[in-house]
């Protein structure tokens, strides 16, 4: 995995899960910023752009379909998963439909995300 | 008469109960239902379990419908046991009920509300730990470690904390207070207001009617314990306090207190306001800033005169990765040292074999905090004479006794350890407090580890699974059978080919553990995260790649293994992974699996091994397993239960005259109605036992030469075992595709094997029982000997008595199951007749010997 300067944010209402995520791909290298809230995210994402984008579904405000629709608009090329405890059909479809890359839920094994990371970083770009 | 008749006369005078015999398919499907309902319960449980790993995201909603699931499937087996038991184990509901109510406490986060309001460090079990605050419940670990010495005491629980809030009247404003805590952002003003409000009503709070009485009570037995004067260290210790979080400082402590209730009472509420302290509030603030409860408990015990006091640090906080340990100290009391009060010696020692004393700073200790001598207690600082003011507060042989208790702290708590030490006018060494060390490091050096480690050997990755994670280090030590275990040293890293919840006995010593078999889902597992050993199982062919003795560190966090000792992971450890256990999922999940998880009923053949017994979910599916398979057993004992007409000869190369009686899918249905020949055998755990007595040289056909007199005292001395008279009758083997019960009655003596196997390795179970034969006691035994011999070589449990040897093993993969009953096939075959050559105690090595070398002729040669 080209884990060195491989750019992930996280965003989740859980703190948790940044702290989790943080730890295990901080350990193997990667550039990781982590947020508890969506809008303050939003907000580092226009600063700066990541090559993947790790969402929860469900948060106050700005919830995971709507963080999903405006990262595909400010940068086609990030990859966005999306992380939940509520997954259902219809959220996956649409998740689907608005591009996402995969959709994981919770609970499940680092190990499992960290496969889909790497997918995300070895899957082709689209050339704009 | 022929003897089998005279034999059968002998025998039916132990029938004289009449019993129901239900259709065996029944039984075995009622048996099958136990093992559906124990599986899906202990399923959710290592599910839950896993979690706990580190290996997992989950959050607290997984939690609370996991628990639901579980307590439904623990219901769903106890009714399955008492289905197939008749209702013989309706013990279990009640002994089920509180704890089933226990872990809905720790949902509901009031797990802290029940219990005594007084209990001895001694007596304090891990389902106290919420009642007594986490300094109580480490020090409590540590009074039962042989290696430590703690001073005596109890603990005022967080029980009293609650009556106190309800019998004064302040709970309405502590559950306010505790509401504000949690609130996004709470008016500063009014938590202030609340927070010194309570702290005022608890300094002034009554005592519950009696309690004063009871803490008299043990104030007496504690002064009647030890040598005069008494006087106490009232210590606090909050739920979370040492055990994710440090809480240093943050509370009060009384010391030098007087043994009278009145005045213990009175230290006891200032220790209780403290949680109530500005600083406590703001430390927790910033700790949890998610809120949560709290309450506190406060330790009582027995203060040491102390000669010299201070702290050790297993691991060097300046230089994480040193290999030192720094100690620091000075004369008299601790709490000096502690508050910064008085200059302190400073030492350096090498953490490596041997160890020594690499720096020492001498101080000037004008000072010492030391007691006023009088009634009332207290401490003051009082001059040092001038002798020992430039003297070390520690001689070197201490010093290095303190370095190696501090080596095993950290083994044995699996991170470094931040521990309180003093040492008594005769040089005894007492350990205060051990707790987490935190270390931090630049953050800025953490996104070089991964190019650190480059440097270093990999001798395995991404292989095997994580059954706890964690970062561990030490000598290789290879454990092949259960005696290695013995020797383990402290400190090394265990490996082995496949698991064994046995390793418990060394996991408070091991670093890590490494397995080439076995699952997160093992019993080995849940007791690795229990006791946080780092562990990695399934690791293919690891042992081939490690020599033993020789340092390896065991990253079960990315799941690798290096050769030498990687310190810049060990430092990453140090600095890093303290967070991750602060969630509160994580502790809901500790505290709920405190209860569950935990297996103290190990071995089936301890007496212990009883319904009393069970203390937490795990042992209850643990008794309700084996009592099913002793029903099992039961089976193919009682010959009249058995339907004559299903039973069907076998046809073997060997005289073995055993009859089989399938239950579902354990003979091919192509085989012929009669004389089955041994190709047409399709219960895999039988097929297995006869392919060890098919053996070539295993089976032994002469007739050994019995004297009559062997004969006559093998029947008229039948051993006190519900056995006796029961040596009649035919071979017979029940099975199915899954299981067999196999019963020998060789005439003189009575073999069981149950076996159940298929691929689940958790549901798989051998159970042996052996006994009598026609020789007198000493040469039955001595075969009874020698059997056990073998089956310990094999990793079996054993039970010997007499003649009579009971043997158990279990959750064992398919393929180990089916060589282990080839195994019992063959020690069958080779002892059947054995006892008539045990002559000496000489010959049970010589035999145990040959049977391990493969040398079954050997019973031939010696005739």
């Amino acid at each position: 995995m080209s884990e060195t300067n491989t750019r992930l944010l996280v965003v989740d209402d859980e703190p948790i899960v940044g702290k989790r995520l943080k730890q295990v791909f901080g350990k193997i290298g990667f550039e990781i910023e982590t947020y508890t809230d969506s809008s303050a995210a939003l907000a580092a994402m226009a600063a700066k752009s990541f090559d993947i984008v790790i969402t929860d579904l469900k948060m106050e405000g700005i919830d995971g379909i709507e963080v999903l629709k405006r990262v595909r608009v400010m940068n086609p090329e990030t990859r966005v998963i999306i992380i939940t405890g509520y997954a259902s059909a219809d959220t996956a479809e649409l998740a689907e439909q608005q591009g996402v890359f995969a959709f994981l839920a919770k609970p499940f094994r680092l190990d499992e995300l960290k496969q889909v990371i790497q997918r995300a970083i070895e899957a082709p770009r689209v050339k704009e | 008469m022929s003897l089998r008749d005279l034999l059968k006369g002998f025998s039916a005078l132990s029938w004289l109960t009449p019993k129901v015999c239900r259709p065996l398919p029944l039984v075995f499907f009622q048996f099958r239902e136990v093992l559906k309902a124990n599986n899906q319960a202990l399923e959710l449980i290592a599910d839950m379990g896993e979690k706990l790993s580190g290996d997992y995201l989950f959050d607290l909603r997984y939690v609370e419908s996991t628990v639901e699931e579980m307590i439904a499937a623990m219901l769903r087996a106890i009714t399955a046991i008492n289905t197939l038991t008749q209702y013989r184990c309706v013990a279990l509901n009640e002994i089920f009920a509180p704890m089933e109510a226990r872990v809905r406490a720790i949902l509901n986060k009031r797990d802290d509300r029940d219990g005594p309001p007084l209990l001895w460090l001694s007596e304090v079990e891990t389902r106290h730990w919420p009642l007594v605050g986490g300094k109580a419940a480490h020090l409590s670990e540590l009074l039962h470690n042989p290696k430590v010495r703690v001073p005596e005491g109890f603990v005022i629980t967080t029980r009293l904390f609650h009556d106190l809030l309800d019998l004064n009247g302040i709970r309405p404003e502590f559950d306010r207070f505790e509401q504000m805590l949690s609130d996004h952002l709470p008016d500063e003003e009014r938590l202030d207001e609340l927070r010194c409000l309570l702290r005022e009503n608890v300094l002034r709070a009554e005592p519950p009617p009696g309690f004063l009485d009871m803490l008299a009570e043990y104030l007496q037995r504690l002064a009647a314990g030890g040598e005069a004067p008494l006087f106490l260290a009232v210590r606090s210790s909050a739920q979370e306090e040492d055990m994710d979080f440090s809480f240093a400082g943050q509370f009060h402590s009384e010391l030098q207190v007087p043994p009278q209730a009145e005045a213990v009472y009175f230290a006891y509420r200032q220790v209780a306001a403290s949680l109530f302290g500005a600083k406590a509030i703001l430390y927790r603030r910033q700790v949890f800033p998610e809120g949560g409860t709290m309450s506190i408990a406060a330790c009582c015990q027995r203060m040491i005169p102390a000669q010299a006091s201070g702290i050790i640090y297993s691991v060097d906080p300046m230089e994480p990765g040193s290999q030192r340990i720094v100690v620091v100290g000075a004369l008299g009391q601790g709490q000096a040292v502690v508050e910064g009060q008085v200059p302190t010696d400073f030492f350096r020692i090498s953490k490596t074999e041997p160890q020594r004393i690499v720096e020492r700073v001498i101080a000037a200790k004008h000072e010492a905090l030391l007691p006023t001598g009088g009634v009332d207690g207290g401490l003051a600082l009082e001059a040092v004479p001038n002798g020992q003011v430039e003297a070390p507060c520690l001689d070197e042989q201490t010093l290095l006794e303190l370095a190696g208790v501090a080596i095993h702290l950290e083994t044995f708590f699996k991170r470094p350890q931040d521990i309180e030490w003093t040492v008594d006018p005769q040089g005894v060494l007492y350990i205060l407090q051990s707790r987490p060390l935190l270390i931090t490091e630049s953050t800025r050096e953490k996104p070089l580890l991964s190019e650190k480690l480059e440097g270093y050997e990999l001798i395995s990755s991404d292989a095997g699974r994580v059954a706890q994670q964690g970062i561990g280090a030490g000598p290789a030590y290879r454990v092949e059978t259960l005696a290695d275990l013995k020797n383990f040293p402290e400190g090394a890293v265990l490996i082995s080919h496949r698991d064994s919840s046995q390793f418990v006995q060394v996991m408070q010593r091991a670093a890590a553990i490494i397995t080439e078999v076995g699952t997160p889902a093992s019993h080995m597992a849940t007791l690795c995260r229990e006791l946080r050993v780092p562990c990695l199982v399934g690791v293919p062919d690891i042992l081939a790649r490690i020599v033993p003795g020789e340092e390896i560190t065991v990253d079960a966090e990315d799941r690798r293994i290096y050769r030498g000792r990687v310190v810049e992971l060990l430092t990453y450890q140090a600095t890093t992974t303290m967070d991750l256990h602060m969630a509160p999922e994580f502790r809901m999940l500790r505290r709920i699996l405190r209860e569950v998880s935990r297996l103290n009923l190990v071995d089936p053949l301890m007496q212990e091994f009883r319904a009393e017994g069970c203390k937490t979910f795990h042992d209850v599916l643990r008794f309700i397993h084996e009592t099913a398979v002793l029903e099992l057993v039961e089976l193919g004992r009682d010959d009249r239960c058995l339907p004559g007409g299903l039973a069907r000869r076998l046809d073997l190369p060997i005289q073995a005259g055993i009859l089989a009686i399938d239950i579902g899918g354990g003979i091919a249905p192509d085989a012929p109605p009669d004389q089955i020949p041994f190709s047409a055998i399709t219960s895999i755990p039988f097929r297995a036992i006869l392919q060890g007595m098919l053996f070539p040289g295993a089976w032994h056909q002469e007739t050994m030469p019995v004297s009559f007199k062997y004969m006559m005292h093998s029947m008229m001395t039948t051993p006190q075992d519900t056995l006796s008279g029961q040596y009649t009758g035919h071979n017979i083997a029940i099975i199915s595709e899954t299981y067999v019960n196999l019963c020998f009655r060789f005439g003189y003596h009575f073999n069981i094997v149950d076996a159940f196997c298929h691929d689940v390795e958790r549901d798989n179970h051998i159970y042996f029982r052996f006994l009598g034969g026609a020789t007198d006691i000493a040469k039955r035994s001595r075969r009874a000997t020698l059997i056990a011999t073998i089956l310990e070589a094999f990793d079996f449990s054993v039970r010997t008595r007499g003649d009579l040897v009971i043997a158990r093993t279990g959750n064992l993969i398919q393929s180990e199951m089916e060589r282990t009953l080839d195994i019992l096939g063959r020690l069958i075959g080779f002892t059947r007749q054995l006892d008539v050559q045990m002559t000496d105690d000489q010959a049970v090595a010589r035999y145990a010997e040959a049977f391990l070398m493969g040398d079954y002729g050997v019973v031939n040669d010696n005739r």
